[in-house]
């Protein structure tokens, strides 16, 4: 692995949002979305983020954005303090950051063509006019696999996966060099998804693209990823180089997620083991290390004290107390 | 397996008016359903997994759809042929489902004690007192925590996994002999997914049924069924035991999907996307339906081919392909 400087570097990033609820008399409860969340993004890399459904990881990518302010923290692109940018800075900032989301059919405008969609970034950062921009919508849907006709097509005429290059392109549009993709395949049937991820991992060896990739699937993180964190109630607990971290889960939680992830082969269904319990809510975590009313290996310490975060060398870390000594 | 099947689908073709003509969403689908076996049904959307099953439910919406063709044998009647009437003496009691969005198959009003208890007045005559005792054992048998106490709250105070055993208690309540069970995970994080997943295997070992497993993900497909029919454009292209599909998987649809899937458990560069799509219900090619995103096509896929067994397998492994089984090679 050649050593390549942070592009995108999140240190203690912290988001908590109030909800109410509750009939009839509803009560303010704090859900910890983010509760100090610190990770890099090298030049060049796919980072993955993973997690179950409420850990928090769409959360990190939106916050890291400014899509959603977050309380506390900070986060450095290029060095620069994203947190402290004012309104045009940020705006400048976000021609270098974009994000991809899960859903084609939702974060597509139904009633706009294709190619307005397309041009509408590139028109508002200045990036061409004219017939040079109507040039550049022509090379975008080409470098995503789509005929030029498109263009001039709304949303609706095309299929989950032709829409999701649609997402893309208009991610493209703006030459970032960060894509934060959250589970940008997850709606897609396998052999779609198959082309979404061929079609992003070009364009990361095209374009010198890096990623930061939320994903509850470990097989995509794999395939994909350079690294991987993965979250549990809105701390990481785990973080690692792959295929390394998936080979060898130290963390009990990523062991868990690991034997649970189904494998296309019948001769591995012994690996479907027990797991205890559900995900406890992220406004109510359990005292100490939140993991512990799941894990195999909890001992009286893990039910008091939250793990401190041990870097264990080569890139790997981990909050266990299972890894003290 | 001498016994007779628990469910035998025959020729079975159903069929949806779309601009005034019908076309046919499954076509010509066979498969024996055995006594305590779980037979996966996989494959992308729209394959026509689904439709298969509201087919054998009797689910199928009458305005814009139909039954075209084929026999659903269960216990001496044709399901296909039975009127709504016997259709709902089945439905739920011997014949049960279970559907993939837990949130949305609930009723939000009703308790959940009321919910499960509803099969059992109905088809069993129960009164309201005996219902509820038999609902609050099958939902003990689902593993609801402090069911007892669960048993007069709402579908919104229930987790996703949970509100699933819920559905899936629903289900069992009158003990059927063949569940269906459309994408039961789905919707669900992988580790409740394999908490599901094993207390489905669990309960048909107990209850003694058969199962008819949905699905689109192959992962799911290998570690739950004892036999795999695979799915595409509305017709079964390779039927057999999950072992043989996964050791020699034959049709090149099912070689494809198996090689497109990013694996956890090992490192692989060979991603492989398929070209294409599936073809829309209207538009469906005139031979292999398969062929236009078909890497092996030969002259001979022009024709549509049949079933056939796989050379080298066990006798019952069959796929629907000119080149890797049957007569063309």
């Amino acid at each position: 692995m050649t050593e390549r400087g942070p592009l995108l570097e999140v240190e203690g990033l912290r988001k908590f949002f109030s909800v109410k609820r509750g009939f009839p008399n509803p009560k303010t409860i704090t859900v910890r979305a983010l509760d100090g969340v610190s990770f890099a993004v090298r030049e060049g890399e796919a980072f993955g983020l993973v997690g179950e459904s409420g850990c928090g990881k769409s959360t990190a990518g939106r916050a890291l954005m400014r899509l959603i302010e977050p309380d506390e923290g900070a986060v450095r692109f290029r060095g620069a303090d994203v947190l402290a940018l004012d309104r045009a800075a940020l705006r400048t900032l976000r021609r270098k950051m974009q994000i991809v989301f899960q859903d084609p059919y939702a974060s597509l405008n139904p009633k706009r063509l294709v190619g307005k969609a397309l041009a509408e970034p590139m028109r508002v950062h200045g990036l061409a006019e004219g017939k040079a921009l109507a040039e550049r919508v022509r090379a975008l849907l080409d470098e995503v696999g789509l005929p030029p006709e498109a263009a001039g097509r709304y949303p609706h005429e095309f299929s989950g996966g032709q829409r999701q290059r649609i997402g893309i392109a208009r991610a493209l549009s703006v030459e970032p060099e960060l894509v934060v993709a959250d589970e940008p395949v997850s709606a897609l049937d396998v052999s779609i998804q198959a082309q979404v991820l061929l079609l992003l991992r070009g364009l990361q060896q095209k374009r010198g693209l890096s990623y930061l990739f939320v994903s509850h699937d470990l097989g995509v993180v794999r395939w994909f990823c350079q690294g991987v964190a993965v979250m549990y109630l809105g701390r990481i607990v785990e973080r690692g180089p792959l295929p390394q971290m998936f080979d060898e889960p130290l963390h009990p939680y990523t062991q868990t997620l690991r034997a649970a992830s189904p494998v296309p082969d019948p001769r591995a269904r012994v690996t479907m083991a027990r797991i205890e319990g559900e995900v406890p809510s992220a406004s109510a975590p359990p005292p100490g290390c939140h993991f512990h009313p799941r894990c195999p290996h909890a001992m009286d310490r893990c039910r008091v004290e939250y793990p401190a975060w041990k870097e264990l060398g080569q890139g790997r870390g981990v909050a266990c107390h299972l890894f003290d000594r | 397996m001498a016994d007779a099947p628990a469910l035998s689908v025959q020729g079975l073709t159903t069929e949806f008016r779309i601009g005034g003509r019908w076309h046919a969403a499954i076509r010509a689908i066979d498969f024996d359903l055995e006594k305590n076996e779980t037979l996966a049904l996989v494959g992308e959307s729209g394959c026509g997994k689904s439709i298969t099953a509201l087919s054998i439910l009797g689910l199928i919406p009458k305005a814009a759809g139909r039954i075209a063709a084929g026999r659903i044998l269960f216990e001496g009647n044709d399901l296909a042929a039975l009127d709504e009437e016997h259709m709902r003496e089945i439905r739920g009691d011997r014949i049960a489902m279970i559907f993939q969005e837990p949130m949305t198959s609930l009723n939000p009003v009703l308790t959940i004690g009321f919910q499960v208890a509803e099969a059992l007045r109905y088809h069993r005559g129960m009164g309201q007192a005996e219902a509820r005792a038999h609902a609050l054992e099958i939902l003990e048998q689902v593993k609801i925590p402090s069911a007892r106490q669960r048993l007069d709250d709402y579908p919104h105070q229930f987790s996703g996994g949970m509100r699933q055993r819920v559905m899936i208690a629903m289900a069992l309540a009158c003990k059927p002999q063949i569940l269906l069970a459309d994408e039961p995970t789905t919707a669900l994080d992988v580790t409740i997914q394999a908490q599901v997943l094993l207390l489905l295997a669990e309960l048909k070992q107990l209850y003694g049924m058969s199962m008819i497993f949905i699905s689109h993900n192959l992962g799911v497909v290998a570690t739950i069924a004892d036999r795999v029919a695979v799915m595409y454009a509305g017709e079964i292209v390779e039927i057999a035991a999950v072992n043989d599909l996964f050791d020699r998987p034959t049709h090149p649809y099912t070689e494809a999907l198996l090689r497109s899937i990013p694996r956890v458990d090992r490192t692989s560069d060979t991603l492989m996307a398929i070209p294409g799509q599936v073809p829309s219900i209207n538009r469906m090619p005139q031979g292999c339906r398969y062929a236009p995103r078909c890497g092996f096509r030969q002259k001979i896929c022009e024709q549509p081919p049949e079933l056939a067994p796989v050379a080298g397998s066990a006798p019952t492994h069959q796929a629907r392909c000119w080149v890797r089984a049957g007569a063309a090679s």
